[in-house]
């Protein structure tokens, strides 16, 4: 069931019918009317080292799955498992613990850096936190910290305002990476960045993972990004995993329907091919108020009777063990 | 940018040290923080007795005009009004102070834990306390508080205190919902920090300008209402008073004789009109993100 292939160290990260549902209040009495299910059941192993890329629309609960692996989002049920080891039902001193190995970096670097703190201040925090290190040593691996993310120790006393977009980024890797974390969930790392820019951080985050063993778990929407920085890919449709395989293969040959829009919506450089673009119909369904069946029938072009009433299970695929696909009609 | 941060934060600047300069440079702040401390000078010189200790004395005429002698006059009784102006300025800074230093902390830690716990029962139970205070009109409740403190001096400052928190927290609580929604705040979380350190130093911190507008509104609303509150005989019991001036003053300005309350009146004026702007700078200097 798992597209990881032949890899001496052991699984990592272990997410077992992982769900995240956001209770929706309403009516007189404030009471519980609806669950909007923005995680819905998703199982995957991570080993050290290797990223998996999350791909999806928006709203499609990335973000969501990113949050209840760290538990900032405590999960609704199901089972995240960091070494062996549940997450779910620890205590707050445990879960302390437990946050030295899980770190995140976030989407928008001008809302992940508090402004009336300096630069010293906040890649200090963690060490601070955990207390980790004399002060002295502390003050030394900040600075050692900004050298790794390549900023000068000049940046120590200033603030996140006096720093372009893409430095912002890099203050908020050195922050995940002071508590020397086994896996980083990066939730859309370089979506607001600069095209230029993107690459510097991207080419950081792949130096950091080889020369630190990080597992992460890369968010985008970008699928150019995607394919430059994954070992393995899954892609995400309103909370569900609809495929997951390694990089290469789901681009070589992607077997969901979603998947093979998704895909074909990446613009080739090339005027001669003319490969049929698969646009696709409407948007994504509500999350309060998912369609029965599978999920992307409604927008299906190839959707029969039986995709309108039953739920398709991950299963693997016929001709490849480590290609998994949510479809009956895929191969 | 990045060319501008190299030169702006070479020096390693706190953000006080730059707030501190660009007030400076603005010349309207300049000046209404000079005459703000030009009344703070005369309060603590009340305060130390280098001025004004005769302010209670009947040493003169009544009614005498403004003169060599007596600058502003004296009053019915023949006090002099001048030493009663001063002595008033002393008063107005202990109320302003003390109240928006009381009601700006209460506030500021009220809507702090709401807007952190919103949607909890520790919120509902702070908006539900804020809503009962605001219900009682504010005169019904001086009386009220003056009356079970069995007419303290300190019974006016109660009542302004446990009224006007209420609108900071009101505005904190707001702000808080909003940044604590924030990717910092999150990574806090991620990082471990409590929380109660999270509202601390990373929430209530970034609404240190929301916190600065409201002390120094609520520090003229105090002298204000030490004006209307003392005319009404439920304010300042011993001592003396802008407001306990102008309630003197309405026999004598039927009489014509305006010096006791134009004194009264102008001095808070200049106060008040002086306190608004410098915090009008002041808001100006410590926003981080404005760069002029």
């Amino acid at each position: 069931m798992n597209p990881t292939p032949e890899s001496s160290d052991s699984v990592l990260l272990q997410v077992r019918d992982l769900k995240k549902y956001f209770p929706v209040r309403g009516g007189w009495f404030r009471g519980v009317q609806q669950q909007l299910k923005a995680v819905d059941g998703i199982s995957f192993a991570l080993h050290s080292g290797r990223t998996l890329g999350l791909v999806g629309e928006s709203g499609c609960g990335k973000s969501t799955l990113g949050r209840a692996l760290l538990n900032l989002h405590p999960p609704t049920a199901g089972d995240v498992l960091l070494d062996g080891l549940p997450l779910a039902g620890l205590s707050r001193q445990a879960l302390f613990a437990r946050r030295r190995d899980m770190q995140i970096i976030f989407q928008d670097p001008f809302a992940s850096l508090s402004p009336r703190r300096t630069v010293a201040q906040i890649v200090r925090e963690p060490l601070d936190v955990h207390r980790l290190g004399t002060q002295r040593e502390r003050r030394r691996r900040v600075e050692e910290l900004l050298g790794v993310v390549g900023l000068r120790s000049n940046a120590l006393n200033r603030y996140p305002h006096e720093f372009s977009g893409g430095q912002r980024q890099r203050i908020g890797i050195a922050r995940a990476l002071a508590l020397k974390p086994r896996f980083i969930v990066a939730d859309e790392p370089v979506s607001a960045l600069d095209v230029s820019v993107q690459s510097q951080v991207l080419n950081l985050i792949g130096k950091l993972q080889a020369e630190l063993g990080i597992a992460f778990l890369f968010i985008s929407h970008d699928l150019a990004v995607i394919r430059h920085i994954s070992d393995e890919v899954a892609v995400m449709y309103l909370g569900k995993f609809v495929e997951h395989a390694p990089a290469e293969k789901i681009f070589a040959a992607p077997k969901h329907p979603y998947t093979k829009a998704l895909l074909s919506s990446i613009p080739v450089p090339d005027p001669a091919n003319k490969s049929p673009r698969m646009v696709l119909e409407g948007d994504v369904p509500s999350p309060m108020n998912p369609p029965a069946g599978c999920p992307f029938h409604p927008r299906c072009p190839i959707a029969t009777e039986r995709c309108r009433i039953e739920v398709p299970a991950l299963r693997e695929s016929q001709t490849d063990s480590e290609h998994v696909v949510g479809c009956y009609l895929a191969t | 940018m990045s060319a501008r941060a190299d030169t702006v934060g070479a020096h390693g600047d706190s953000l006080w040290s730059k707030a501190f300069r660009k007030f400076r440079h603005d010349r309207v702040g300049m000046w209404s923080l000079a005459v703000v401390l030009a009344y703070a000078i005369v309060a603590l010189g009340v305060v130390l007795g280098v001025w004004a200790t005769d302010w209670a004395e009947v040493s003169g005429p009544k009614w005498s005009p403004a003169s060599v002698e007596y600058w502003f006059g004296t009053n019915i009784i023949g006090q002099d009004i001048f030493a009663r102006s001063l002595y008033s300025t002393r008063t107005a800074f202990e109320v302003g102070l003390l109240v928006a230093l009381g009601a700006t902390a209460l506030g500021a830690l009220l809507g702090a834990i709401a807007g952190f716990f919103s949607g909890t029962w520790i919120d509902e139970l702070i908006i539900w306390v804020m809503g009962v205070l605001d219900s009682v009109p504010f005169i019904l409740l001086v009386a009220a508080i003056a009356y079970t403190l069995q007419g303290s001096p300190w019974a006016m400052h109660i009542a302004m205190i446990s009224t006007f928190w209420i609108g900071t927290a009101r505005l904190i609580r707001g702000e808080v919902i909003k940044l604590k929604s924030l990717e910092y705040v999150e990574a806090a979380q991620a990082i471990g920090v409590n929380r109660l350190m999270i509202i601390f130093r990373h929430i209530l911190p970034n609404t240190f300008h929301i916190l600065l507008v409201q002390a120094t509104l609520s520090f003229v609303a105090a002298i204000k209402s030490e004006v209307i509150l003392s005319f009404l005989g439920l304010g300042v019991k011993d001592g003396m008073s802008w407001g306990l001036m102008i309630s003197e003053s309405t026999f004598e300005v039927l009489a014509g004789f305006f010096n006791n309350f134009l004194a009264a009146s102008v001095l808070m004026f200049g106060l008040v009109m002086a306190f608004n702007m410098f915090s009008d700078a002041l808001q100006d200097a410590l926003d981080p993100r404005t760069v002029k």
